[in-house]
């Protein structure tokens, strides 16, 4: 159900990232397809990282919890983070 | 890293600018001479803060270390009469074999990108980024490459996702591999393309089902759907971000990570050629003369101690190889790209001090960029700077196939080697002679190893000599004082008897 309602959010993210390209500050030429490919790459990548971080906060939901909760549920090793 | 990296120290000297060179003119952070020294590198003051974090960082530490940037230092008035008081100005060793990418095999083009995305790595790692990311920015110091442009280190928004320098990558680096894998444009084309290709133009050439390829899907059939024709250029805005800044550096370092995929994948198996395989199948050689010529040239090395070899007409490098294995700097020079290949993986394999360019010494690379001068012709790179010229079984491809003339041979021959002349004499007899005489008897069919000599009097004399089983003819030729000099002589001399 918490998949579900991230969603959203994510494509919008996609969207707008895919929106924001334009000619940007820089001395070699970026490209105009290129730099759109960029962004969204970065939001599939991004939303890979979002994803993972839900589903890792939604596995750890029923474990015990030491110290702060809330610090906790936001901490995603590097590592485990990345998409194979 | 060999000796070629030490920088000059001592009192301060006057550098003569090479005046075929235009000082670079693109990158807003600075311009670039090259002088008969160094390289001399001037910062403007808009990029000075910037270019002082740079040398200071522990990131170039790293790269100079590992042999992947060129080393800088900092050059003061007192060193160097260019350096005006109060600028800064960098100075950088100036790498000799100078190579441009049109003349770079297609391992010496994958060894670059890789190169450049390594860099690029280790860069955002560290809070840095590359601005730009083109071949023209690497060079080789043998078979190996570094990456030449000390002002490509620019500071990097940590929240940015966007690596600036990714579409210059993907038209100078990717694409033309793309192109030459998949269309057959040759990478010498690349001369014409100083921003290599956009991705329309390989997209309309790619057969339907290729543009659907995984390494090429995005690179080139989604660029050229993003490209939105017909969209008016707006104001520059801000690029996309991410909150977080670990999350934008993940996301630069897998797009460096899947350029680097894209390019394996590109790059693909080695292809063979009619001179690939030349030295296994030649059918012209018995095993004893190849002993014989190797002894020949085993002997030469350690009589004339090259320090600077060019091997024109290398083939796959047994001979260029002897050189470096005799302690000379080798530069290897074949047309044929997939022999070059074999060569160029051996000495990267066995790091050995061979540099390899793809060129034909009849139709050198020429000058190019802006006004031709941008780039050096090919010419302008090796005249007078070897102490021992090959040309072993080439005088027959040059007489035949570029129908030139013995003493225009010659005076080539002249302007590249200070000293001394290795030739392999093929006579009209030879099989491989036979293959392209074509009819031309004539015209070629009667030259003997005298008219060589004649043809190469004006400026060399015979040092040694070695016939082969097979009738060729290795002839050690010593250069005769200044270039022409011999010829000068014999006319002076002529015009003085007529006078009298």
């Amino acid at each position: 159900m918490k998949l579900l309602q991230v969603l959203p959010l994510v494509l919008m993210f996609m969207g707008a990232l895919i929106l924001a390209e334009r000619p940007a500050y820089a001395y070699a030429d970026p490209g105009t397809g290129l730099l759109a490919l960029q962004a969204a790459g970065s939001a599939l990548v991004a939303a890979g990282w979002y994803l993972r971080r839900k589903i890792y906060t939604f596995l750890q939901r029923g474990k015990p919890v030491v110290g702060n909760q809330e610090e906790n549920a936001s901490i995603v090793p590097y590592e485990d983070s990345r998409i194979s | 890293m060999n000796g070629l990296l030490d920088l000059p120290h001592g009192p301060a000297r006057y550098l003569s600018v090479d005046s075929k060179l235009e000082p670079t003119f693109r990158d807003p952070a600075g311009q670039l001479r090259l002088t008969d020294e160094c390289a001399l590198r001037r910062i403007y003051p808009a990029a000075r803060k910037e270019t002082l974090e740079f040398l200071a960082s522990p990131l170039r530490t790293a790269l100079e270390k590992s042999g992947d940037l060129i080393p800088s230092r900092v050059a003061s008035s007192g060193d160097c009469a260019l350096v005006a008081d109060g600028e800064l100005w960098l100075e950088h060793p100036r790498i000799d074999s100078i190579s441009y990418p049109w003349e770079w095999t297609t391992g010496q083009w994958r060894a670059a990108a890789e190169l450049t995305l390594r860099v690029a790595g280790q860069a955002i790692a560290a809070g840095w980024t590359l601005k730009d990311a083109t071949p023209l920015n690497v060079l080789f110091i043998g078979s190996r490459p570094i990456l030449v442009d000390v002002l490509s280190f620019e500071r990097r928004d940590p929240r940015s996702t966007v690596w600036l320098a990714y579409g210059q990558f993907v038209r100078t680096f990717l694409l033309p591999l793309v192109a030459a894998r998949y269309l057959g444009w040759p990478l010498q084309a690349t001369l014409l393309r100083r921003d290599g290709y956009e991705p329309r133009e390989i997209y309309d050439s790619l057969p339907r089902r290729r543009r659907f390829r995984p390494a090429l899907f995005d690179v080139v059939t989604l660029a050229t759907f993003f490209e939105r024709p017909g969209t008016k250029p707006s104001q520059a805005k801000k690029l996309p971000t991410a909150n977080d800044p670990a999350l934008a550096t993940h996301i630069l370092e897998k797009r460096i990570a899947r350029l680097g995929k894209k390019i394996r994948e590109v790059v693909g198996p080695p292809h063979r050629s009619q001179w690939s395989d030349y030295t296994q199948l030649a059918r012209h050689y018995q095993s004893g003369d190849t002993e014989q010529k190797q002894q020949f040239v085993k002997a030469t090395l350690e009589r004339v101690r090259p320090a600077h070899v060019l091997d024109i007409g290398a083939n796959t490098g047994s001979y260029s190889r002897m050189a470096a294995e005799a302690g000379a700097e080798v530069l290897a020079l074949d047309s044929d790209a997939a022999a070059l290949e074999t060569l160029w993986e051996m000495a990267a394999r066995e790091k050995l001090p061979i540099a390899a360019l793809v060129a034909n010494i009849a139709r050198p690379t020429p000058a190019a960029g802006w006004r031709n001068r941008e780039h050096l012709s090919l010419l302008d790179r090796l005249e007078g700077r070897f102490d021992l010229v090959l040309m072993l079984a080439v005088i027959h491809h040059l007489i035949l196939r570029e129908q030139a003339p013995l003493a225009l041979i010659g005076e080539l021959a002249a302007s590249l080697t200070r000293r001394w002349l290795l030739v392999e004499w093929v006579p009209p007899s030879d099989p491989m002679y036979q293959e392209w005489l074509r009819g031309r008897d004539d015209l070629y069919g009667k030259l003997t190893e005298e008219d060589l000599r004649q043809a190469l009097a004006p400026a060399f004399a015979v040092a040694d000599r070695c016939e082969l089983g097979n009738q060729r003819v290795l002839l050690l030729f010593e250069r005769m004082g200044e270039p022409g000099g011999a010829a000068i002589a014999a006319k002076t001399a002529q015009q003085e008897s007529s006078t009298a």
